[in-house]
């Protein structure tokens, strides 16, 4: 067979393609090109503007922001919820002025001062929310009204008080530490910020209110429908983004000591600027914090830069006018396309050379008719058995695609019943030493039914790689299962990568994207053993007890893991070049294993596994219906030891009752077979098998 | 310069030229079963083109002319195309032998190679098409394959050089007559052309949802077409993969290679595609296939009438010639090893 070129190989080797789809698949790469832009916009300025990043100006900087970024703050928080508050700017005047009236002219502690004024900034919010949470008034037009009768308000309140306040002087260390001082070298203000900042972002990704506020935003009705208290968070959203302009407003005044008519002038625009172009969806329900802090860093450095500038005076709001322009292009484009984008690159096919296979037409793989004299049980009333096993009174177990566990009982398997639902796709299944079913649930886990029915969950999460970009703590797609002797569950997840229904993907790519997974009962622990394997399948506690034997599906070999003694870890092949897919593996009577093919290879498959180039423009340009599959249409039964020898195959040339073997299970001289894509279990009689043997004593001794 | 941008472009986004899509089985098109359905036909080895001479219906099976009642004549090499002569004698094309008229082998005539159809137009002249210059017949997938336009068209009258009609054909794979000209089928090209005498070419019928084999002339003065073998996104993709296809010529038995077959679902060494999947039992029959059996019936102006079809999973696949004879409509289905004769006038409206 023809092999690749070095350069391809190598490519495809060190250039992890995969990666990509992988990180356009996560949230945060939302935050992609608000931070992109942030980073222009400040080696831009920094440029342009001399002294840009010394101590002084970055201190001074870095005060401003504090303030701003509260505000910024205030803005994403009612975004969040699906809303929008014009009101942060007379509300931080209102701040402002109340720190600066209560200090100076009322005379009250700095300690009491500073809660009073967040109060009274918090009520405004306050009004606000209960006028759009519970009476159901337009944000927009509300918090305009807000806007102006605060600012009225403020105005009012100057003209009486402005001359008192200016005449007098407030003077104490820790209001002027909150003005200008330092903490921990970081300006007052801006260690607030990140405090708060801290703490609001936990709140938002990791609080059930911020999950709400975030559900609440995605969809108001649907968050009304699933019973959330719709109103009353809504509410507070507005109350809290008023406390954050409250707070907002005492830094400012403790730094500036000032009241003016125009504190917090055109606020409101620069809040919602920075907001947005920070990556909040007006929308509602697509924010965090880190995106309103972009955003209030790349607005603040433009306005500033441009003042600096010395621009004429309508170029900065002009700037910021064409950024918010931008950025709403931006963020409508970006929400409409992503997904695109994601679906064209997500599929990324890998470099696979396929070893010549075994001949099918002499040896041990000739094609026979061997299961054409099937017995059917259940034909019809099953759908999916991916597994069979049988218990020690001979009845059949096996999973459905609608997540049941059924049983048939002996001596004819006519009777059948419902045993347990579990839910999800029940595949590999194995008994434990207290004959309890242990079950892999594809798109759940690792599920246990005890022999009264009851349904536990043993796990249904594994540690985390610390070098994946997709989360690989959950299981996808727990695929078949075996026990060792002590007791410890070693079960196989056939990819990382994709959803269960989605393997023919997985065999697109054909990268190693699946992994053996061991869980303890006794402590509960679940870890993973081996990474990177190829689509691996059934697993098989292996006679010396010391090794376990699995299978790779599309890297068509059957692999050997030692689990204790002295080579404990290591991964061997035993089984290699198989001309088909090897699927589940159980022990048989005589000291061997039997494997399922669930499919068969076809060369023109093969040659195109050697071109990803091809199969990634396949993956794209046509439907799925149409891709070039492993042909599952076929399949067969080997038996083969722990040498590794083939020994025998049985097939079903016609493929008429088993297309698609996915596993066989001998017992008491039979042999019964299932198949995922089946509606129907066949069961065909050995002629050279021990009668007696069963697979439970054969693991756990004889019947107690 | 526009011109290859906008190919790029297309290329890049699997637009215009670059689009996958096949046109769909609609209207008088879509699918049933006549085929499939039909009572049991005459059992033969890979039979094609079908002939009626004498009021007998004759076609061939490998190096012998057959018909019903057995072997009628045999040649030395394989039997690409017949034709009944207006004097009542029947041209036979076989590899390597040229073509005989009446059992001799006019000189003119002996180098010709891949002959798929012959033909007698109005003046008694016989139109020769020539599939491919380049490959032998058996070797038609690696012509389809390596997007060869090698076909050509002859207009031969006894005692001179045949003529060229038309060159750089995708394979004519059929003939038909008519009073305006030739009517050619050109497989890899997917339409309906017609030269006249003086080789005009005018497309009649483009984009099909097949590759055309056999014509034939109908009862009602039109036309059956045989579709040998159904298009899908999978053979546009790879016609537009040279890299693959190189590979996949070198080192894969031909008859496993993704290409149009005249059968298919008898060894799992062929390539399967992600619909044909079998679920509980069940291989649906609208499944992505490599072959599949469909006739088509034109009016006179070339507009589909009825179709009869075999889906996937059946077995009268590959039908490469069709005729129309006392009210039965004969076809050759070369890949269901069968000559079929069918009921023409039950999907007439």
């Amino acid at each position: 067979m023809a092999r690749a070129g070095t350069l391809a190989r190598l490519r495809y080797r060190f250039i992890p393609d995969h990666v990509i789809g992988e990180i356009l698949s996560k949230k945060w790469i939302d935050n992609a090109i608000p931070f992109l832009v942030l980073v222009v916009v400040i080696a831009a300025f920094g440029m342009l503007l001399p002294n840009f990043f010394s101590a002084g100006n970055l201190s001074m900087t870095g005060r401003q922001l504090g303030e701003f970024a509260l505000v910024c703050l205030a803005m994403m928080t009612v975004i969040i919820v699906g809303g929008i508050d014009l009101s942060v700017g007379s509300n931080f005047a209102l701040g402002n002025f109340t720190a600066l009236a209560l200090l100076n002219l009322a005379g009250w502690p700095v300690w009491a001062a500073i809660p009073a004024t967040v109060l009274v900034c918090g009520s405004v919010g306050l009004v606000n929310g209960l006028l759009i949470g519970f009476l159901r008034l337009r944000a927009f037009l509300t918090t305009l009204v807000t806007l102006i009768i605060v600012r009225a308000i403020v105005d009012m309140l100057l003209l009486k008080y402005a001359q008192a306040m200016s005449m007098s002087f407030f003077d104490d260390p820790f209001w002027d530490l909150v003005g200008m001082g330092d903490v921990l070298g970081l300006p007052f203000s801006f260690a607030v910020l990140v405090v708060v900042a801290l703490v609001g972002h936990i709140l938002i990704t990791r609080s059930r209110p911020g999950w709400r506020a975030m559900a609440i935003g995605g969809s108001r009705r649907s968050a009304h429908n699933i019973g959330l208290p719709v109103r009353g968070i809504v509410c507070s959203a507005y109350t809290i983004s008023g406390m954050l302009c409250g707070l907002a407003g005492v830094l400012y005044a403790a730094r500036l000591s000032g009241a003016g008519s125009d504190t917090g002038m055109g606020l409101e625009i620069m809040a919602l600027t920075a907001a947005v172009l920070g990556g909040n969806s007006l929308g509602g329900g697509r924010g965090s914090v880190v995106k309103a802090l972009i955003g209030a860093v790349i607005v603040l450095v433009m306005t500033n830069g441009v003042l600096r500038l010395g621009l004429n005076s309508g170029s900065g709001p002009m700037v910021l006018g064409l950024t918010l322009l931008f950025a709403v292009f931006i963020d409508v484009r970006w929400l409409k396309n992503r997904d695109k984008l994601l679906n064209k690159v997500y599929v990324s096919p890998t470099l696979v050379e396929m070893p010549e296979p075994r001949s099918t037409s002499e040896g041990a793989f000739a094609v026979n008719d061997r299961l054409a004299d099937v017995e059917i049980i259940g034909l019809g009333e099953i759908e999916s058995p991916e597994d069979v096993i049988l218990d020690e009174d001979d009845i059949l177990y096996t999973g459905t695609r609608h997540g049941d566990i059924v049983r048939f009982f002996p001596p004819d398997y006519k009777r059948h019943e419902v045993f347990a639902h579990v839910g999800g796709s029940p595949l590999g299944m194995s008994f434990d030493r207290d004959k309890n079913l242990v079950v892999c649930i594809g798109g759940m886990g690792l599920y246990k039914v005890a022999p009264d029915g009851t349904v536990s969950k043993m796990t249904d999460e594994t540690n985390r790689s610390p070098l994946s970009v997709v989360d690989d703590s959950r299981l996808r797609l727990a695929d078949d299962c075996d026990i060792t002797p002590d007791g410890k569950v070693y079960f196989s997840e056939a990819t990382v990568r994709y959803e269960m229904h989605d393997w023919p993907v997985d065999a697109l790519e054909s990268r190693g994207n699946g992994r053996i997974i061991c869980h303890d009962p006794a402590t509960g622990k679940t870890h993973t053993v081996v990474r990177k394997l190829v689509f691996p399948n059934g697993v098989c506690t292996a006679r010396d007890g010391q090794s376990v034997l699995f299978a790779e599906s599309w890297g068509c070999r059957i692999n050997r893991l030692w689990v204790s003694g002295p080579k404990a870890g290591k991964v061997e092949v035993v089984v290699d070049r198989l001309p088909g897919y090897p699927d589940n593996i159980n022990r048989a009577s005589d000291g061997t294993y039997w494997c399922a093919i669930m499919g068969m290879r076809s060369p023109a498959l093969d040659v195109a596994l050697r071109m990803p180039g091809f199969r990634r423009r396949m993956s794209r340009r046509i439907a799925p219906d149409q891709w070039l599959y492993p042909n599952l249409n076929i399949g067969c039964v080997i038996r083969f030891n722990d040498q590794g020898e083939v020994l025998e195959s049985l097939w079903d040339r016609g493929a008429k009752n088993h297309p698609m073997i996915t596993s066989m299970r001998e017992h008491k001289g039979w042999l019964y077979l299932g198949g995922i894509t089946n509606n129907r279990i066949g069961r065909v009689r050995l002629k050279d098998a021990d009668p007696t043997w069963s697979a439970w004593s054969d693991y756990w001794g004889k019947r107690a | 310069m526009m011109g290859a941008l906008r190919t790029l472009s297309d290329r890049l986004l699997g637009r215009g030229s670059a689009a996958l899509t096949v046109p769909p089985l609609d209207g008088a098109l879509k699918p049933n079963n006549r085929l499939e359905d039909a009572a049991p036909g005459i059992p033969a080895g890979a039979p094609r083109a079908l002939v009626v001479q004498g009021g007998r219906v004759l076609w061939a099976e490998g190096t012998q002319v057959m018909s019903d009642s057995g072997p009628v004549a045999e040649t030395a090499g394989m039997i690409t195309a017949l034709a009944v002569m207006p004097d009542g004698q029947l041209a036979i094309a076989a590899e390597g032998q040229g073509i005989a008229i009446g059992g001799t082998v006019p000189p003119a005539l002996a180098g010709l190679s891949c002959v798929t159809a012959l033909a007698c137009d109005a003046s008694g002249a016989l139109w020769i098409a020539v599939g491919s210059t380049v490959h032998p017949f058996a070797d038609w997938s690696r012509d389809f394959l390596e997007l060869r336009r090698s076909g050509r068209v002859l207009r031969w009258t006894p005692g001179s050089a045949p003529r060229v009609m038309a060159d750089r054909l995708g394979f004519p794979n059929g003939l038909l007559p008519r009073a305006d000209g030739m009517v050619v089928s050109e497989a890899w090209a997917k339409r309906l052309i017609r030269l006249d005498d003086s080789g005009r070419l005018t497309q009649l019928m483009e984009d099909l949802p097949g590759y055309p084999a056999g014509l034939a002339p109908s009862a009602g003065g039109g036309a059956w077409l045989a579709l040998f073998a159904p298009r899908s996104p999978l053979l546009e993709l790879v016609l537009r993969e040279p890299a693959y296809r190189r590979a996949m010529m070198a080192e894969v038995d031909p008859e496993f290679w993704i290409a149009p077959a005249l059968r298919s679902g008898y060894s799992f060494h062929e390539p399967m595609q992600g619909g044909a999947l079998k679920s509980m039992g069940i291989l649906k029959p609208w499944a992505p296939t490599r072959s599949s059996g469909l006739v088509v019936e034109l009016d006179a102006g070339f507009v589909p009438l009825q179709s009869l079809h075999s889906r996937a999973g059946g077995q009268r696949h590959g039908i490469t010639s069709v005729l129309e004879t006392g009210g039965v409509l004969w076809a050759a289905s070369t890949g269901g090893n069968e000559v079929l004769r069918l009921d023409p006038a039950r999907g007439r409206g």
